[in-house]
């Protein structure tokens, strides 16, 4: 069997395996710990408490302005390495095809020119946000392990999908397949690690603006 | 064939045979433009040629369909081809030569006898070693030995087909009689692969030039000669720009397919096969498979008929089959969870618990 | 100290500061009772907190104590490093796997006595970065639960463990040269105005915060005149009269709930239908949001604030105001009532109401900075040098809004202020909103 094959098949079979085990594990173990009541009065009521927080869950992402001119930098940067991976992942004609072997489903694609494009100014983004990482007081003290990790599978996963894109360093089909392997890297870490927020991030944020809204506090 | 005119050179052979010295000028620069050298080598190749004796060449096939030499013969208009017949003395094939029998097998023993160590050895199929070998036996010889035999005193030997190079059909699942490609069997000469379904005429006969001149050619990692394998037909495709800039056609008559866009939906695997499709192309240049709208099939790469899932299937598609194991998973993983969660409650309330214990102690004291 | 302190993981590089240690426990047995105090909060909410954080860093931006001393150390998320590491080691999804590889160590003894500079000296627990983060985790929550573990471990501070441990068994944080009773009647001869004191039965239930009975007793007296003014029964009970909680500011559940359980009986007791809180933030919370849960059941009566009160009393036409001269005022939003009680027009109703010309603080709102006396800050000495270091940009806050006059509706605020004027020869005094009232009713 060859590796792009390799890749292709049991390598990614294995992955989506890990990844919908662990996720379902981490999740549901996350979810069923107990449940702590909450008793106060809410300030009006659960209904509007928790339309107010479902608000919240879409609201939080973008920054109060108080906070902006702190946190402007990082935060622009959070969201365009996010955007240009969004559009990489779910733009690029091959990708959507991949998508539509395994679920059936497609949609229109970009031209691969500017998928490429964007594809390099996001690696150029990961890389200042690995240089910030570093170079941040704060976020050198926080990160650990998995933020390097999780920073590291992302970034191969660009990489190597530039690689095959430019034919640079081997053959296209060893390219393409250390592209589909690192994919399937990142599928295999991705429950385990802060990849993880993407499940997160929603439920977190409603969570806390359910909370916030109940006692009337801003959110 | 006489003794006398495989005696001859190439030169000898050619001037006998009313070929001018322009002709055969233009075929050596053509044959270097071929095999992408270097302007000034089609001179060399000339000059090699002419004084070349004419190697003795072995031609055996196997299990194979005939169609690489249906390939080869067909297209020798406008005698490029048919001079390549002049270069070499083709001592033994059964498909062409007129002799059969006995008299054929005493042809290929005696051009074995006269040209040891120097003659070249061309296999056209793959070989069967199922039980025995009985799957293909030729004067009561299985194929295995008569390969073995003929390859003992052989100077190299070129694979022409996928089916010698890589086991191509009878290798394909199931297998059933236990064929395998010539690099399973001979591993001691040197090995050169032209792999196709079949391979592009040119292409083997630039590649027997290119050994008769100048030795064996550069080669890639399945033994394949650089010049012709060394690009995807993606790459040289003229349907690319299409790719690029994202037209493709989704089904074999909708607008794109009309309108000539790229094949990368419909299964093509341009962007995987090494071959010379895309610019040597086929039938004197008139065009290629994905020329005439259909998705190249990768037939000159390793097992092309049961990787990459279907024909049809996309270059990107994942080969899982089916979804229900990760959702299986997903299923374990959720009981798993269900588990940690309920472990994580019982030992909390263990340590709740043995809190309140001490508190009560310590009240007691 | 322990053989544990070699520890390599991010948990342990936090500067040693000094800690005070309540109880002759032993090292393991202090772990012991951080990871049972652990194991009470461990649930699903808090697990979604505990697992969401993608370390960005963010919170640092949104905490006056980073912001003053860009010390990393003092990243919100950071401070409950404990808590995560217990979590992620004893209860979370893939706790097996942090154990068996040792991917999270066991919290330390050392690590805990390291982290409570953090969790009590540098944070006022005012939520200022609950609101910045992206993933939408309720830091000051969190810390709230980890101070809980360090208090069973016998690691609050001194001043808040001792404060906390008088009130809980004599109703009152400290010692008095009177009973609170008594210095409350005196108040309100003082003042001319009379104090409703143990009712049988009362519409409402007063207390006070005994920052205002020992420092600010207008304000007291504020309280019992506007009461007087609108006719309502209302009384103070002797024996819950003080609305701070000092078992919350150490982090001691179980003390937490008996002191409020004086205030949540007395109000049983006379029927009350209204809790009021008076200008006290803590106290907000503490009463009106988390003493249901400590009572077990919901409170069969409402908890307002005094603000939020007159407010509706305002509303209903109840309450009529004067117009209350005419310079310019700013306003301090205490956090624990605007950001985390969600009481946050009612106080500018009410100077609305007095015709005041209100000029924002920079940070006003959900956003404005705590006075950094917040979370007991106050009461810990060691913690003064930082604390007026985090506070000054509110006080040039306070200084650029040209304001003449500076209102606040929080005593330990106020308190805070006051003894920033006197440390920085500050030119604004801190005045309670509840007092301007008084002097203007209509």
């Amino acid at each position: 069997m060859e590796l792009l094959e390799f890749a292709r098949g049991p390598a990614l079979k294995v992955a989506l395996v890990v990844f919908c085990f662990g996720v379902l594990w981490r999740l549901v173990g996350t979810v069923l710990l107990r449940y702590h009541r909450h008793l106060s009065e809410p300030r009006d009521g659960y209904f509007k408490a928790f339309m107010l927080g479902l608000l919240v869950g879409g609201s939080r992402s973008w920054p109060h302005k108080q906070y902006i001119k702190r946190t402007g930098y990082g935060e622009a940067l959070g969201y365009a390495y996010h955007i240009g991976l969004f559009i990489v992942i779910l733009f690029f004609a091959p990708h959507v095809l991949f998508i539509k072997s395994l679920f059936g489903v497609s949609w229109p694609t970009l031209p691969s020119g500017i998928v490429t494009i964007i594809a390099v100014l996001t690696f150029t983004l990961l890389l200042a946000v690995l240089f910030r990482r570093l170079a941040h007081r704060v976020l050198r003290r926080l990160s650990n392990f998995d933020d390097y990790f999780s920073w590291f599978v992302t970034t191969l996963v660009i990489v190597t999908g530039l690689m095959a894109t430019a034919h640079f360093g081997a053959r296209y089909e060893t390219l393409l397949a250390w592209h589909i392997l690192s994919f399937d890297l990142l599928l295999i870490w991705y429950p385990f690690g802060k990849l993880m927020h993407a499940f997160y991030i929603f439920p977190s944020r409603i969570i806390n603006g359910y909370f916030l809204a109940r006692k009337g506090a801003p959110s | 064939m006489t003794t006398a005119i495989r005696e001859q050179t190439v030169g000898e052979v050619l001037s006998a045979n009313g070929v001018s010295r322009r002709t055969f000028i233009k075929f050596c620069v053509s044959t270097a433009s071929f095999l992408a050298l270097a302007p000034g080598m089609g001179q060399v190749i000339a000059k090699q040629l002419l004084k070349t004796k004419r190697p003795s060449v072995i031609y055996l096939s196997f299990q194979e369909c005939t169609g690489c030499l249906e390939s080869l013969t067909r297209s020798y208009t406008p005698s490029v081809e048919n001079m390549i017949f002049n270069m070499i003395s083709l001592d033994y094939d059964d498909t062409l030569m007129a002799a059969a029998g006995k008299q054929s097998e005493e042809a290929r023993d005696a051009a074995i006898k006269e040209n040891y160590g120097k003659y070249l050895v061309v296999v056209d199929g793959a070989v069967p070693l199922g039980n025995g070998g009985v799957y293909n036996t030729q004067g009561g010889k299985s194929a295995v030995q008569i390969l073995r035999d003929t390859a003992k005193g052989a100077a190299a030997i070129v694979c022409v087909g996928t089916c010698s190079s890589y086991g191509g059909l009878p290798y394909a699942n199931p297998n059933p009689t236990g064929a395998v490609p010539v690099s399973d069997i001979i591993t001691d000469k040197p090995l050169i692969n032209v792999p196709g379904c079949p391979p592009i005429p040119a292409v083997i006969t630039s590649t027997l030039v290119q050994y008769v001149t100048l030795g064996v050619p550069a080669l890639d990692a399945h033994h394949r000669p650089l010049a012709f394998y060394g690009n995807t037909i993606h790459d040289r495709c003229y349907r690319r720009p299409y790719f690029d800039v994202g037209k493709f056609a989704k089904t074999f008559d909708d607008e794109g397919a009309r309108n000539g866009w790229c094949l990368y939906e419909l299964g093509c695997k341009g962007p995987t096969t090494y071959n010379a499709c895309a610019t040597v192309k086929w039938n004197e240049g008139t065009s290629f498979p994905i020329e005439s709208g259909h998705p190249c099939l990768g037939c000159s790469e390793p097992s092309f008929w049961d990787r990459n899932g279907s024909f049809y299937a996309p270059l990107a598609a994942g080969l899982i089959g089916s979804l229900a194991p990760a959702g299986e998973a997903a299923g374990v993983g959720a009981a798993v969870g269900i588990g940690a969660a309920a472990l994580s409650r019982l030992r909390s309330r263990a340590r709740t618990q043995s809190r309140a214990a001490e508190k009560t102690a310590s009240k007691e004291d | 100290m322990s053989a544990q302190s070699v520890n390599t993981t991010t948990a342990g590089r936090v500067r040693a500061m000094p800690a005070d240690l309540q109880g002759d426990l032993s090292n393991r047995a202090r772990v012991e009772r951080a990871m049972q105090s652990f194991a009470l909060e461990y649930g699903s909410l808090t697990a979604f907190r505990l697992e969401s954080c993608i370390h960005c860093g963010i919170c640092a931006d949104a905490c006056h104590y980073y912001i003053a001393t860009e010390d990393p150390q003092y990243t919100p998320i950071l401070k409950v490093e404990p808590f995560k590491q217990a979590y992620k080691r004893e209860s979370g999804p893939y706790a097996v796997f942090f154990k068996l590889f040792g991917l999270k160590r066991r919290v330390s003894a050392d690590e805990l006595e390291n982290w409570q500079h953090l969790l009590y000296d540098s944070c006022n627990m005012c939520g200022r970065c609950s609101l910045i983060c992206p993933m939408g985790i309720n830091i000051s929550e969190l810390i709230e639960q980890t101070r809980h573990a360090m208090f069973d471990a016998g690691l609050a501070p001194a001043e808040l463990y001792a404060k906390a441990k008088h009130q809980q068994h004599s109703g009152q944080p400290e010692a008095s040269k009177e009973p609170y009773r008594d210095m409350l009647l005196a108040i309100g001869r003082q003042y001319k105005v009379e104090i409703p004191m143990d009712k049988d039965q009362a519409e409402v239930m007063l207390c006070v915060p005994r920052t205002d009975i020992e420092h600010y007793p207008k304000s007291v007296a504020a309280l019992a005149r506007v009461m007087q003014h609108l006719g309502v029964s209302c009384t103070f009970r002797s024996d819950g009269l003080v609305a701070e909680n000092y078992g919350y500011y150490a982090g001691g559940r179980e003390w937490q709930r008996k002191i409020s359980m004086r205030l949540i009986n007395e109000a049983l007791a006379c029927h009350a239908k209204t809790l009021i809180v008076p200008e006290c933030g803590h106290a907000y919370t503490a009463l009106r949001w988390e003493a249901a849960e400590l009572y077990g059941k919901p409170l069969p009566f409402r908890v307002r604030h005094v603000t939020e009160y007159l407010a509706g009393q305002l509303q209903t036409g109840r309450l009529k105001l004067r117009k209350a001269g005419n310079g310019a005022v700013t306003f301090h939003d205490p956090c624990q009532l605007v950001r985390k009680g969600g009481v946050m027009d009612a106080p500018r109703q009410l100077m609305q109401a007095l015709g005041l010309d209100l000029h924002e603080l920079e940070n006003n709102k959900a956003f404005s900075f705590c006075c950094g006396g917040g979370g007991g800050v106050l009461d810990i000495q060691r913690a003064a040098p930082l604390r007026y270091r985090a506070m000054e940009s509110k006080l040039r806050e306070v200084d650029d809004s040209g304001a003449q006059t500076f209102l606040t509706s929080c005593s330990d605020c106020r308190a805070t202020f006051d003894d920033a004027k006197a440390h920085f020869n500050w030119e604004q005094t801190p005045h309670s909103l509840l007092e301007l009232v008084a002097d203007n009713l209509g």
